[in-house]
């Protein structure tokens, strides 16, 4: 298993494993060799359309996370 | 038909002109800067006789197109030196649209006193004298208009306060939403004290009783406005995001990005963005019994718009925009949606700019005079502005004459205004429109943010050059036709992505005008806008030099990318490279 800092943000908020506890990033372990686009699937975000974000840059779904790396899924936003 | 209504402050006369033939194609940003192009010396001092303040609703003005009710205010700017079309949301576009108002050109300076240009809607105008209105904050000068109305009257206004009044480069023009609040501002520019230097204190237009403004083919109108109608409802964007969380959804997502400028552009990301996000301000208002949906005028599909109430479930401000909780709350490092809605609600009030106050306060916080995130001597020092304080003047002034001043070095402006909420090295397409925008740094002149961050429109590398120039060069002709036609220019988070709403738009504006607009003609519309600025500039005295970011943005590390701005200069300089050939057939040099 690793560790990873885990942000859902705007709507996507509501599917952290623990909804209860808030808004906020948080430890979320996964096993080791675990891909975005696998943590996707299993946080049931697979059929939304996203933004994702490794470590404050841009990350497609074949990126192998590691151990401490904080991950960020958005919906679509726009503003400005 | 629309008409110029030409005001002359020198002499009080006003009188109306047909449009000219050759810029009848023209509404909104194009109309302003043609205006000025045309009928302002460039070395003209900003704040004299010499100089016109513009005020033009876009060509949708007055109909049902969604998202068409956006007004451009144009003139000399005295904050920049250069042209400046100043955009605003709000209820005056279609106001004046359904009088057949096309543009008012204000011009002259009067010799005495105050006034007040008011329009009513039987086609009456007149200036009257306003003295007794001197130094009122907008707020109390709208309750002061409302007893001049009578019950039942529908109207809107444009305003100035003590800002203006003061001749403030900073200083922005207030113009009210549906609920007659005047909280939408032409901010950026400094266009209040163009106003209030002419001695013009407000523009009070009555649309009682008066209906639409026709179609040249109603039925494909219609069907057009259907189109357009249906695209921003199904895009993610402008149908679920911007609707549920307003403008300030973009927290979060620049924080996570590295690009939320901190503590006067000394970081890009900030610890207290989540307390600042637009989740917890739509958490807080909805626990406040506040407004979280909510059009800024007639006919706005998208809806971003809000209200913030106190603890008390009483308005203070406008729901704050984005820019706004960025320049006053992490740029100053205040963490606190309370203490930004204090200082959001004074800037409306006296009439200044929200991003050059913000960007102004955290100059004079850099200097050490108070602390970063100290929002009671924010708050303490914004209340000096409007008045005879020599800091309030100085604030009042922007970011570079704070910096100036008080001995800062780290100033973040271009062209003399000050950048907004987005840090140019870690998203460097906005610093192509920051460098390179005929209105100063300004991220609405062309929001790469689109695809540098937001995957909206393709997906350009926000940390590299490559690609920059061209994505901001596409974003800022598109955005001047937009602002011509009226259109709020969060339609363009849907035109992007959707090939359909583009057509819609050209549709509408064909069945709309009877002359038939094809998407390249609505792109050379843009073009034509920006070669009438970008001409004004040159003339007015701007080099390549001034198309670039501050020297200290290409060799200070942002962290927590340790970004720099490496766009090459020569690549910068191509910005405007269709120019002369637009120029050429413009017939204009």
């Amino acid at each position: 298993m690793i560790t990873i800092q885990l942000a859902l943000f705007a709507k996507f908020s509501s599917r952290y494993p623990d909804p209860g506890s808030g808004r906020g990033a948080r430890a979320h372990d996964i096993a080791d060799g675990t891909t975005v686009g696998a943590l996707v699937a299993d946080l049931g975000l697979a059929t939304e359309r996203r933004i994702t974000f490794v470590n404050g840059r841009h990350a497609p779904d074949d990126r192998q996370l590691a151990e401490g790396d904080r991950v960020a899924f958005f919906p679509p936003v726009a503003g400005g | 038909m629309r008409e110029i209504l030409r005001v002359d402050m020198s002499t009080q006369q006003v009188k109306r002109e047909p449009l000219p033939e050759r810029w009848k194609e023209y509404g909104g940003r194009a109309l302003t800067s043609a205006v000025v192009f045309e009928e302002v010396p460039p070395n003209a001092d900003a704040l004299g006789p010499d100089n016109k303040l513009v005020v033009a609703p876009g060509i949708f003005g007055g109909t049902t197109a969604p998202d068409g009710g956006r007004l451009s205010i144009g003139a000399k700017s005295p904050l920049t030196g250069g042209i400046k079309e100043s955009n605003t949301g709000g209820q005056l576009s279609h106001t004046l649209a359904r009088l057949g108002v096309g543009a008012i050109i204000v011009e002259g300076k009067a010799a005495e006193g105050l006034w007040a240009l008011v329009l009513e809607a039987d086609g009456s105008v007149k200036l009257e004298r306003a003295d007794e209105w001197k130094g009122l904050g907008n707020y109390a000068l709208a309750e002061a208009i409302a007893k001049t109305r009578f019950k039942d009257d529908r109207y809107a206004t444009a305003s100035v306060g003590p800002g203006g009044e003061r001749l403030l480069s900073a200083a922005s023009i207030a113009v009210t939403d549906r609920e007659m609040r005047p909280n939408r501002h032409a901010g950026r520019g400094g266009l209040g004290a163009v106003m209030a230097s002419k001695g013009l204190k407000a523009i009070i237009a009555s649309d009682k009783g008066l209906g639409m403004t026709e179609h040249a083919d109603k039925d494909a109108f219609n069907a057009a406005t259907k189109k357009f109608g249906t695209a921003l409802h199904e895009h993610p964007v402008t149908g679920e995001g911007l609707p549920t969380y307003g403008t300030q959804v973009l927290t979060n997502i620049i924080n996570e990005a590295g690009g939320y400028p901190t503590r006067n552009f000394s970081a890009g990301s900030f610890e207290f963005a989540e307390a600042l996000s637009g989740e917890n301000m739509r958490e807080i208002t909805m626990e406040r019994g506040g407004n979280v949906k909510h059009g800024c005028h007639t006919g706005c599909a998208i809806q971003c718009s809000r209200y913030w109430v106190d603890k008390d479930g009483h308005y203070k401000t406008k729901g704050m925009e984005y820019e706004s909780v960025w320049s006053l709350g992490g740029n100053c490092g205040i963490g606190d949606l309370d203490a930004v809605g204090d200082l959001d609600r004074a800037c409306g009030d006296i009439g200044v700019d929200t991003i050059e106050m913000g960007a102004a306060l955290a100059v004079y916080m850099d200097s050490g005079a108070i602390a970063f995130g100290d929002a009671a001597a924010a708050l303490e020092t914004l209340k000096q502005v409007g008045t005879d304080s020599e800091l309030g003047d100085a604030l009042g002034n922007g970011a570079e004459a704070v910096g100036k001043k008080y001995g800062v070095e780290r100033i973040p402006v271009v062209k003399h205004q000050a950048m907004p909420a987005y840090d140019p090295r870690p998203i460097q397409g906005i610093g192509v429109t920051y460098a390179t925008s005929t209105m100063g740094a300004d991220h609405t002149a062309g929001y790469a943010i689109t695809a540098n961050i937001l995957n909206v429109g393709g997906a350009v590398d926000p940390l590299s050059p490559l690609g920059q120039v061209a994505l901001s060069q596409g974003l800022q002709i598109a955005t001047a036709m937009l602002d011509a036609m009226g259109l709020c220019i969060f339609v363009a988070f849907a035109v992007l992505d959707k090939p359909e709403a583009l057509e819609a738009i050209a549709g509408m504006a064909t069945a709309h005008t009877g002359k038939v607009w094809t998407i390249d003609e609505l792109m050379l519309l843009g073009k034509k806008t920006l070669t009438y600025e970008r001409l004004f500039n040159a003339k007015a005295g701007f080099t390549a030099a001034d198309d670039r970011l501050p020297k200290w943005m290409y060799t200070e590390k942002l962290p927590p990318h340790d970004a720099v701005f490496t766009v090459p200069d020569m690549e910068l300089d191509s910005v405007y490279d269709f120019v002369p050939e637009t120029a050429a057939g413009m017939g204009i040099a």
